[in-house]
């Protein structure tokens, strides 16, 4: 197990949605993570210039600043580096399309385990 | 239930509130995008998180909805009321399936098919059917899905499960936005009744410390007390909500009324943040629900009916909410039609809550409240939305619990206005102490309107030197409050408590509260302070008596009652008749009726109104103080082309005024045989009032018939006979004089004691001589006794033996068979009088037609003498 190694990591927990946060949290958390959450990108923004993580799962469909938006930002602001998961429920590959444009890592889609969850991130290179 | 089921169900319960009302929103403004998107966004989110919790049913409706709001957002599909109706009925079906899951714990069985194919068909572009899917309640017939996917279950099942609990309740990294923690109710409720406690704990600490002279103790309890204070408020602060949330459903709901009424109305909401008492909330959270549905479906009218009527086809129902005092104020308002008085009042009569007489005596505001009545519902047609068997004295009943009232304002044509006070809190209220006999009692501040020092009913020395007192109305004592009769109790005497000897002072205390519409004064001993005191629940053994709503312990330790105003007025029979007394019948005409009768109202000398019946005056007139000549002492003047006496009612002629007001009375001088008139001199002219007249009878001062309750006042009736004879005494005289003939003899039959005084000194002044009976059984025992008269006049609505019975015995036989009869009724129609002249009687005329009565007297007379 490589759970010593990841134990400093953290992860932003992106999404509108306090079932999908904890459905996450529980998961990462179980796995070595430290967690942090944000409701929407506009507070993810703010928890990214308190101390950038070293990774987000990002969800699309927000209130008040989206998964999209966010993301330019964030890449805007803080460039290449936190590797981040876009999640969605939409099919339609042009969301996704647009994400990894914009700077995503990977995607996944809703409703995720915990091995489906675990598969992404260690694409990424994060586990 | 798993702690993620409980999360979701209170996200998705606020999703689907939310989305009611942005629905209501987009319906009306279809380009709204912000709108837009937010509907699409929170039924997203639905559908994104139940596939977490493995609940197929839910993911298939919410999924179907989302693809027609896709089309929408894209532009593809017109917003259309239709549209938004299915879409809401698939919100509906969310929320039955969101309410059987927080219920058992996983989704309800039902079949979604018709509804899913409907929201499919909406986003392909077909015809949606327009009528509702059927609901999903019974059993499905086809097979459900299997209820929970191993694979979606997996994250849940495999989640380390309290050990991540205490990090995720406080997040130490969270965002500063929006620092809000969920709380259980239980936990505020508990921290309130601790609170409570200790408000009681430190009041009575204060108590204690109030009989220790500069103890060490003072100054800690002063900061213990403020500490206290401040706690309660801050205890009180969590538990507030703002009223929005109670009306949050209302939007949908009107929406869904004016479709299926087929009305076009428009909700408007003013002071949906003010704050409340979440458990006061909760609790008028179904009376407003059910009032805004009752003026959707009784106040507004139709488009066309409105259109009709000259306004606008949008009728609109306002809400509003404010704060006034420790209360809150909630105005339900329609523009619509108003409550329909007629058929109130036939209502009222089929139910028989009131009599024909007690209605003609009610104003149209005490006719409308009728509705508050149990099972009162004027709608002709029960319809779906308001007969459900909740009537609006449900709603009063549930108001009234919470310490509330409810009253109401409505115009014809104009609207109905609901207007509902309720106490911010009930856990803690300010309260009045008073003491009756040797007991303390503490009445809700809500209910306090004024405290009252009145003069006692002995007490006539302080009468003269207080603007109030207590005078006696059929036994009833009654406080005279500025222009209104307040009903008085006294709950020394409603409670038989022993009377403190002390207490009997020549003036006594009377707190004036609030009973709902009305008022109601109780007389108690003396008056304390206002406290804030902790209701605590009456004993169960006690709880049937209604005067009491509650209990509490005083800062000294004792335990007193709080006293329920409605209660008291319930138990002295008060809440029905009082506001009679003590409201201004306002000048209308109604349907003719012997109980009611027009007044002229005036004031001629003493504070007190006079009134005299507008039947026998002639003419008002005003007359310059130059036209009155003095002709053999007696002030006259010169009307209508000969001299009219006139006589000043308060004694003397005030002749410093300009102009007099004169009351001219006219009348045929059957000896003279010819008209007579006479002016009657008085201060003011005030008013012409409908009302009943029920006189007590002083008859110690001449001229006055005595005391009646006229629009809400003790008015002086006066006695116009008396005031006649006075001005034309000469002419009387000389008539006696004159008559070397017998007087006639007339027998007088009338049971009321006013009419009969009114009709006794009038015909003894034209120089019959008169017997008054007050039965038609006196009358007959008169017969039977031998006595002769010449003519009978007689009422016709009498008790036991009324006026047709009572001709029909004299015509059938015996020694007055041939007599002429007069009926005097308050009824004359053409078919009373056929009715009159069918059962025997001679003539029949009006009760106040007097100069009818003499001409019909006249002419049975000289018949009379003629056939013999």
């Amino acid at each position: 197990m490589a759970l010593a190694a990841n134990r400093a990591r953290t992860c932003l927990v992106v999404d509108d949605s306090r079932v999908v946060r904890k459905v996450a949290r529980r998961i990462l958390e179980g796995n070595g993570f430290a967690v942090r959450e944000a409701a929407d990108g506009s507070e993810a923004l703010t928890s990214c210039r308190a101390s950038l993580p070293d990774c987000v799962l990002l969800d699309w469909n927000m209130p008040v600043m989206n998964g999209i938006e966010f993301l330019k930002a964030l890449r805007q602001e803080f460039g290449p580096s936190p590797p981040v998961v876009f999640c969605t429920t939409e099919t339609e590959m042009s969301f996704v399309e647009q994400a990894i444009a914009c700077g995503a890592q990977e995607f996944i889609m809703k409703p995720f385990d915990d091995e489906i969850l675990l598969g992404k991130f260690g694409q990424v290179g994060l586990l | 239930m798993d702690d993620l089921l409980a999360d979701f169900l209170t996200e998705t319960n606020e999703s689907l509130a939310e989305l009611d009302l942005a629905l209501v929103r987009l319906e009306r403004t279809p380009d709204d995008a912000p709108t837009l998107s937010l509907i699409f966004r929170l039924v997203h989110t639905i559908k994104g998180t139940c596939g977490f919790l493995g609940l197929p049913r839910l993911e298939h409706v919410a999924h179907a909805a989302e693809n027609v709001l896709v089309k929408v957002r894209d532009g593809v599909l017109a917003v259309t009321p239709d549209g938004i109706s299915t879409v809401l009925f698939g919100i509906d079906r969310i929320k039955e399936i969101v309410a059987g899951l927080a219920v058992s714990g996983s989704e309800p069985a039902g079949d979604d098919t018709t509804l899913v194919a409907a929201l499919n068909a909406l986003a392909e572009g077909r015809a949606a059917p327009a009528a509702p899917p059927t609901p999903a309640a019974p059993p499905a017939p086809v097979p459900v899905p299997p209820p929970v996917p191993a694979q979606a279950a997996a994250p849940i099942a495999a989640a380390p499960e309290p050990a991540a609990e205490p990090a995720d309740a406080a997040p130490a990294e969270a965002p500063v936005a929006g620092q809000t923690i969920r709380v259980g109710v239980d936990v505020l409720e508990d921290l309130m009744t601790l609170v409570s406690e200790l408000v009681l704990t430190r009041n009575q600490l204060l108590q204690l410390a109030r009989n220790q002279e500069d103890s060490g103790f003072s100054v800690p309890l002063q900061r213990l007390s403020h500490i206290t204070s401040d706690l309660q408020e801050g205890v009180m602060k969590t538990r507030m909500q703002p009223i929005g949330n109670a009306w949050n459903k209302l939007p949908r709901l009107v929406r869904d009324l004016a479709r299926e009424l087929d009305k076009r109305i428009e909700l408007v909401q003013h002071g949906a943040e003010t704050e409340l008492d979440r458990q006061v909330l909760e609790l008028i959270k179904d009376p407003l629900t059910h009032m805004v549905r009752n003026s959707a479906d009784h106040g507004l009218e139709t488009p066309a009916e409105r259109r009709a009527a000259g306004k606008p086809e949008t009728g609109r129902i306002t809400l509003n909410a404010f704060h006034e005092g420790g209360h809150i104020i909630i105005e339900v308002a329609d523009d619509g039609r108003g409550l329909p008085v007629d058929r109130i009042r036939a209502k009222v009569l089929t139910r028989g809550l009131a009599t024909e007489a007690e209605l003609a005596g009610m104003t149209d505001a005490q006719v409308h409240r009728f509705i508050f009545r149990a099972g009162f519902s004027t709608a002709a047609v029960v319809t779906a939305v308001s007969g459900r068997g909740v009537g609006m004295d449900v709603v009063k009943t549930n108001i009234e619990r919470i310490g509330g009232t409810i009253d109401l304002k409505s115009a014809a044509g104009q609207g109905t206005t609901f207007l509902v006070k309720i106490p911010l809190t009930l856990a803690i209220v300010s309260a009045l102490i008073v003491q009756a006999g040797r007991e303390r009692f503490a009445i809700p501040q809500i209910s306090v309107v004024e405290l009252v020092r009145a003069a006692g009913i002995g007490g006539a020395a302080a009468a003269d030197r207080t603007e109030s007192r207590i005078e006696r109305i059929n036994g009833t004592p009654v406080l005279r409050l500025r222009d209104r009769l307040l009903p008085l109790v006294s709950l020394a005497g409603l409670l038989r408590l022993e009377q403190d000897t002390g207490a009997q002072e020549a003036s006594q205390c009377i707190v004036v509260t609030q009973v709902g519409a009305s008022m109601l004064g109780i007389i108690v001993d003396r008056v304390f302070d206002t406290e804030e005191i902790v209701v605590k629940p009456v004993a169960p053994i006690l709880r049937h008596i209604t005067m009491f709503s509650g209990n509490t312990i005083l800062g000294d330790g004792s335990v007193i009652m709080i006293l329920d105003p409605n209660g008291i007025a319930r138990a002295n029979g008060i809440a029905g008749s009082e506001s009679r007394v003590a409201e201004t019948a306002p000048p209308t005409t109604v349907a003719q009726s012997e109980q009611r009768i027009a007044m002229l109202l005036f004031r001629a000398g003493g504070s007190s109104p006079k009134a005299v019946p507008l039947s026998l005056v002639a003419r008002l007139e005003d007359i310059e103080r130059d036209r009155i000549e003095i002709s053999a002492g007696q002030p006259v003047v010169q009307y209508r082309g000969r001299l009219m006496p006139l006589v000043p009612l308060s004694g003397t002629l005030d002749t410093a005024k300009e102009r007099q007001a004169v009351l001219v009375f006219n009348d045929v001088d059957q000896r003279l045989g010819r008209d007579r008139c006479m002016g009657l001199v008085v201060d003011e002219i005030l008013d012409v009032v409908e009302d009943r007249l029920k006189v007590e009878l002083s008859g110690d001062r001449p001229g006055l018939l005595g005391t009646a309750v006229v629009a809400g006042r003790a008015t002086d009736v006066i006695d116009t006979a008396y005031w006649l004879t006075q001005a034309t005494q000469d002419w009387f005289r000389a008539g006696q004089k004159s008559g070397g003939a017998r007087a006639p003899q007339l027998l007088v039959v009338e049971d009321s004691d006013f009419f009969r005084n009114l009709l006794v000194p009038a015909l003894s002044a034209e120089g019959y001589e008169v017997t008054a009976c007050d039965s038609a059984g006196r009358a007959l025992r008169l017969r039977e006794a031998g006595v002769t008269f010449d003519a009978v006049v007689s009422d016709i609505e009498m008790p036991e033996m009324d006026g047709l019975q009572f001709v029909r015995t004299l015509r059938a036989g015996g020694a007055w068979a041939g007599l002429p009869v007069i009926a005097l009724s308050g009824r004359v129609s053409a078919a009373e009088m056929a009715a009159g002249r069918g059962a025997g009687f001679t003539d029949y005329v009006g009760k106040f037609d007097r100069a009818a009565l003499l001409a019909s007297l006249r002419q049975c007379l000289g018949e009379a003498v003629h056939a013999s």
